[in-house]
């Protein structure tokens, strides 16, 4: 075994949070207070090269592996700016994988240098108002219509979309109940959200803010064959590929909260004099960040794991879902304790806890939530029968 | 009861179990047990609710098995002079078509220590110390009288439970209220126990944590001990407030409300008083690790009785059922 960092690796890590330095918490806390995208943060990633970090060097990324990527996201999320700064760039990380395995050799030059570069902004646009993490029950519609197809139907919970230039779209070219298989009949395209056709409402919000999580209404959007990725029918198989390094992501998204939580938490316990004596000298001060250390410590080794199987091409369903479970809840777990910590400053939008807890949540939750990992765990890996 | 009256039947039991406690598993001999049943039999507490209308209510018979709980006893109140009569109680107010055979009957449950199913197997006469026959009431309300057979395994050192022969004597049918009533009441009766075992065990550990000095102070002044032992305080608290409430619901309310009331308590005091007795556990340290100590005489009593008459799982079902199919 070696818990070691590869020197690229460490790198890495060190360049990151050396770039993030200047994007300080009131940066951060006016951009999620004006619900305004960093622009700035996005920029200073897209100039040092990060964003074509899994992206292959011949469309002009660095081919690096899904390791790496977390370490990237883990720092940008510890750098402070946590989920407002990881959701700006991560569809651009990772999101294109579908594309990168299975798009053709034009759309890949079409659009996969542009998203290294970082002028070409991608949302997800997967879910819908019936079917969260039920994809086959998706309804959005895209029916041939020679050399293009005519898409219609409607995605919740989009992230970016305002901010899109184009969305990765999951659409059925069968309906659910003309196919033999549920998952058979889906097609992928990565395509131009034009505005004509293409309604977008921003949906108000808990945190996160700084990104806007959005209703996509599709009415007769044009798309041309071209802008499909792989074979019509296949799209949920080239979902598939991707959903176990989203979760590595996430994962390692929480880690970092988690981590930047702690560090104010311990920062301000030994600032903060109650009773003539600094906070953190009290037992029930000190045990729940410990404690909250302690899982940080354990969920950061099962998503090492996780990422170093997925880079080896062996199977890692098992190791990616407990990732993102133990991540999440720890990296709340470590949110919630930093807010603890603050007492009732921790409530103010003055120290940056309060948005670290109210980003943190959201990691039980999506991509996918904890009780679905415990479904996944539960059926794929002990055997037991399915429960849903 | 009036209030002095109560006070003068709880202060005689208080008597009597500090006599007659365990101050260790070895203390568990045959001949103790049969002399503390002796004693508890002589104070008369069958005899709470066999008047019309009963001497007692169920909230005072409530409290007595939280005093009982309170310390390591082998004797059985709960079965032979709180719920066998109860029971002979209920069957009285409908139509009683046998009269029983025993002297001093205890009651039987299933071999799993729950409340039967249609096919109950393998039944045992529960908390039988000092008692002749058992009752069994059947899954659907029909009362039968078994004999005792030799001893059951069971984890609770202190509880006496024994084989019960698979046949039985007839003795009548509960009504479908009087069931209700039977099972509402025999919920609050071992909850109260679990609760008083808990309250005590508790109360043990804080007492141990002032005494107990570490790095020259008492382990009490830590804060991660005084946190674990508010935090098992209030799960105390939780698990008595939801069964002196379901007691109250069985003198105040409809067999329905009580029989809702009692296992919402059970399933409390399922989680908690387990719960409270680890913290108090963790609080005694290596000590309580050891076979001397009357830790895991606690800890015996209060797992073994969250599994009887209804586990979480059970009660939790029927609790999200929609009401009027319970």
């Amino acid at each position: 075994m070696d818990f070691e960092l590869t020197e690229d690796q460490e790198t890495i890590r060190k360049a990151v949070a050396g770039l993030l330095r200047d994007f300080d918490d009131r940066y951060w806390m006016e951009k999620d207070r004006d619900h305004a995208f960093p622009e700035e943060f996005y920029a200073a990633v897209a100039d040092g090269g990060w964003l074509g970090i899994t992206i292959p060097e011949e469309y002009g990324g660095h081919g690096l592996g899904i390791t790496e990527a977390t370490l990237l996201l883990e720092e940008v999320a510890r750098s402070g700016g946590g989920m407002n700064a990881a959701s700006a760039i991560h569809m651009s990380i990772f999101g294109m994988h579908p594309v990168v395995v299975h798009g053709s050799d034009e759309l890949k030059r079409r659009t996969l240098p542009r998203i290294a570069r970082g002028d070409l902004h991608v949302c997800f646009g997967v879910t819908e108002p019936g079917a969260g993490l039920d994809t086959t029950s998706i309804t959005t519609y895209a029916r041939r219509a020679g050399d293009h197809y005519v898409v219609s139907g409607r995605k919740v919970w989009i992230s970016k979309a305002l901010e899109s230039e184009k969305i990765l779209l999951l659409t059925r070219t069968a309906k659910r109940d003309e196919v033999e298989k549920p998952t058979d009949g889906m097609t992928l395209f990565l395509t131009d959200l034009d505005r004509d056709r293409v309604d977008i409402r921003p949906i108000p919000k808990m945190g996160r803010n700084a990104v806007s999580s959005n209703e996509v209404f599709i009415d007769d959007l044009r798309v041309p064959v071209e802008d499909r990725v792989g074979e019509e029918g296949q799209g949920f198989r080239y979902l598939l590929d991707g959903l176990n390094p989203e979760r590595m992501l996430i994962a390692a998204e929480a880690l970092g909260i988690g981590r930047v939580a702690l560090d104010r938490a311990v920062r301000y316990g030994r600032e903060r004099e109650v009773f003539g004596r600094p906070i953190g000298m009290n037992q029930g001060i000190q045990f729940p960040l410990a404690d909250a250390l302690a899982h940080l410590d354990a969920a950061e080794l099962v998503l090492r794991k996780a990422t170093w199987l997925y880079d080896q091409g062996r199977p890692c369903g098992r190791e990616a879902n407990t990732a993102k479970y133990l991540c999440a809840d720890a990296g709340f777990t470590a949110a919630d304790r930093a807010l603890q910590t603050h007492g009732g400053m921790g409530y103010s939008e003055e120290y940056p806890v309060a948005r670290f807890f109210r980003e943190a949540r959201l990691m039980l939750i999506a991509p996918v939530s904890q009780e679905m990992v415990l479904n996944y765990l539960g059926s794929h890996t002990l055997g037991l029968p399915r429960s849903y | 009861m009036e209030r002095d009256e109560f006070t003068l039947v709880r202060d005689m039991l208080r008597a009597f179990a500090t006599r007659f406690r365990s101050g260790s598993a070895d203390d568990v001999k045959a001949q103790t047990r049969t002399d503390a049943q002796r004693a508890l039999d002589e104070l008369g507490l069958s005899g709470l609710r066999r008047t019309s209308p009963p001497a007692a209510t169920v909230q005072e018979c409530a409290l007595l098995a939280e005093e009982h709980g309170r310390q390591p006893l082998t004797t059985s109140l709960l079965g032979t002079a709180l719920l066998a009569p109860e029971l002979l109680r209920l069957l009285d107010l409908g139509e009683r078509a046998e009269p029983v055979h025993g002297d001093r009957p205890t009651v039987a449950l299933a071999g799993d220590l729950r409340f039967p199913d249609r096919d109950a197997v393998g039944l045992v006469a529960w908390d039988c110390d000092g008692a002749d026959t058992a009752l069994f009431v059947h899954a659907e309300g029909r009362v039968t009288e078994h004999e005792l057979g030799t001893p059951a395994p069971t984890a609770d050192l202190l509880r006496g439970v024994r084989r019960a022969s698979a046949e039985g004597r007839p003795v009548g049918r509960l009504t479908p209220g009087a069931h209700q009533r039977w099972q509402a009441y025999a919920l609050v009766v071992v909850a109260s126990e679990l609760v008083g075992a808990a309250r005590s065990f508790v109360e043990q550990s804080v007492d141990y944590a002032r005494e107990r000095h570490q790095y020259g102070q008492p382990i009490g002044s830590f804060q991660a001990v005084q946190h674990q032992l508010a935090d098992a305080t209030v799960l105390v608290e939780a698990c008595t407030s939801a069964t002196r409430y379901a007691a109250w619901c069985l003198d105040s309310e409809t067999p329905g409300r009580a029989l809702t009331a009692a296992r919402v308590a059970k399933a409390e005091v399922n989680s908690s008083a387990v719960e409270a007795v680890y913290a108090g556990m963790q609080v005694f340290g290596g000590i309580a690790q050891t076979w001397e100590h009357v830790a895991h005489l606690y800890l015996r009593r209060v797992l073994v009785g969250a599994t009887t008459l209804a586990t979480t799982a059970d009660l939790l079902t029927v609790l999200a059922a929609p009401e009027a199919t319970r």
